[in-house]
């Protein structure tokens, strides 16, 4: 089978030429928190990707376990940054329209700067439980934590600069 | 000493304490703290496109000539990463072209290190030295990363800290394990289990309070905590307070200043103990 090599050019440009460089010595894996979750593994991934082999590297709950914490990027000895694949793919599946909870949170959180400026996290839950409402319950049981004392911003806070901020959103995604 | 500071869209939310403890603290350090101008969201762990993300932190570092403080370790880990892709010139040229205010160059602080240089040793505004106290350094993942001033394998700043405060820090083997907090909302479970096992592990190292530099570990930590116990069949009640809040306490500030009411763990037993102690 040959590889869909457009595709693999695309995550190169986003994450990195240096993503090449990878010996699959699979440190990323070993050091990442949501590792034991995840199927294909952080270096499978990064193999899929260079393999062009869009389908297993897009349709996975890989992406989404990644927390951002960036210990694979600090540590792998070939400087890649394995977030950054993750990242890469992430913003190809958003553009071909591949939709999960967990693409739609990321999109109403992205909504929500290019609107407000700032995140209002009442509206962001509010909006992603329509979509989940499966998350209901923790979000109730936070509610009740965070609402006594406090801490639940009920105002949206919208910046003077939005266009700019829009600007920025739409003019710097690289299509 | 004058910086400009960048608060994070959670200070008006789940993040209050760390908003109210940092100007505090800074307040009685005689920093003075200018809030960044018109300052947006830096994209948090949710802005996939890296071009994005580095446009919104240079909006925001392109506000001011001074250095710029925050005191949550994701805006400072966005402002960092961005510093240094700007560094590239295509990147910045890119970045300028759409910002109203150019960006040249930043000097990017965590709060931490901030206080960490303006509170010596055996320095005399300490007036409720931590004697004894119990705690778990938690650095979590982006205070550290992408590298630059803190190791990301061993740090030891908060140690430091904490030593300087006079308590005593506890060997804390997952420090620097992420809490979670990133992925928490879309997969619960997940998150769930990793800010359990940082709990626990806090429980087993002796701890009587955990310091965080992040209000997403805090409130993974502290307003989940009492959910976690109930779901894991476990109790750990260790209060979580942000770094800002252990200093202010050991400069003798008060509850209200800091915000202490809002935490969900109470740390008011730990500071009884603490101005027994005191007290001796």
């Amino acid at each position: 089978m040959t590889g869909d090599e457009q595709f693999k050019q695309e995550v190169l440009r986003l994450a990195g030429a240096e993503v090449l460089t990878c010996i699959q010595c699979g440190t990323c894996s070993a050091s990442c928190p949501t590792a034991h979750l995840m199927n294909p593994s952080i270096r499978k991934l990064i193999k899929l990707c260079l393999e062009g082999n869009k389908e297993e590297a897009l349709h996975n709950e890989t992406l989404w376990l990644c927390t951002s914490c960036l210990l694979c990027t600090v540590r792998c000895p070939r400087g890649i940054r394995p977030k950054a694949v993750v990242s890469a793919l992430k913003d190809i599946a958003e553009r071909e329209g591949l939709r999960s909870k967990d693409a739609d949170y990321e999109q109403f959180f992205l909504k929500q700067i290019k609107d407000y400026g700032r995140i209002a996290e009442l509206a962001l839950t509010g909006e992603f439980l329509l979509v989940f409402p499966q998350g209901a319950v923790q979000s109730m049981q936070m509610g009740l934590e965070l609402l006594p004392r406090g801490k639940i911003g009920w105002e949206i806070e919208k910046i003077k600069g939005r266009d700019e901020v829009k600007r920025i959103v739409e003019e710097l995604r690289e299509k | 000493m004058k910086l400009a500071y960048y608060p994070g869209c959670v200070s008006k939310s789940t993040g209050k304490e760390m908003d109210t403890s940092t100007r505090a603290v800074c307040r009685a350090l005689e920093i003075e703290l200018e809030e960044l101008d018109d300052w947006n969201c830096c994209g948090a762990t949710h802005v996939s496109n890296d071009l994005v993300a580095t446009g919104l932190a240079a909006r925001n570092m392109a506000q001011t000539d001074l250095p710029i403080m925050t005191a949550c370790s994701i805006c400072y880990s966005n402002l960092r990463a961005a510093a240094m892709r700007l560094e590239e010139p295509e990147t910045l040229e890119r970045v300028n072209a759409v910002l109203d205010k150019k960006y040249s160059s930043a000097k990017i602080h965590h709060a931490l290190d901030v206080i960490l240089e303006a509170l010596a040793e055996d320095d005399e505004r300490i007036v409720v030295p931590l004697k004894e106290l119990k705690v778990a350094p938690y650095y979590g993942c982006l205070l550290t990363r992408p590298t630059g001033q803190y190791s990301p394998e061993f740090p030891v700043v908060l140690e430091e800290l904490i030593k300087n405060l006079q308590a005593e820090p506890v060997d804390f083997r997952l420090k620097t394990l992420c809490c979670g907090g990133p992925i928490f909302m879309p997969q619960e479970k997940a998150a769930d289990d990793i800010a359990f096992r940082i709990l626990k592990e806090a429980k087993k190292a002796g701890a009587e309070v955990i310091v965080t530099v992040c209000p997403l570990c805090h409130l993974m930590l502290d307003a989940k905590q009492k959910i976690l116990e109930k779901k894991m069949g476990e109790k750990i009640e260790i209060p979580v307070l942000y770094v800002t809040q252990l200093v202010g306490i050991a400069l003798g500030l008060g509850p209200d200043e800091l915000g202490l009411e809002m935490n969900s763990v109470s740390p008011m037993a730990m500071m009884e103990k603490v101005y027994e102690k005191n007290s001796e």
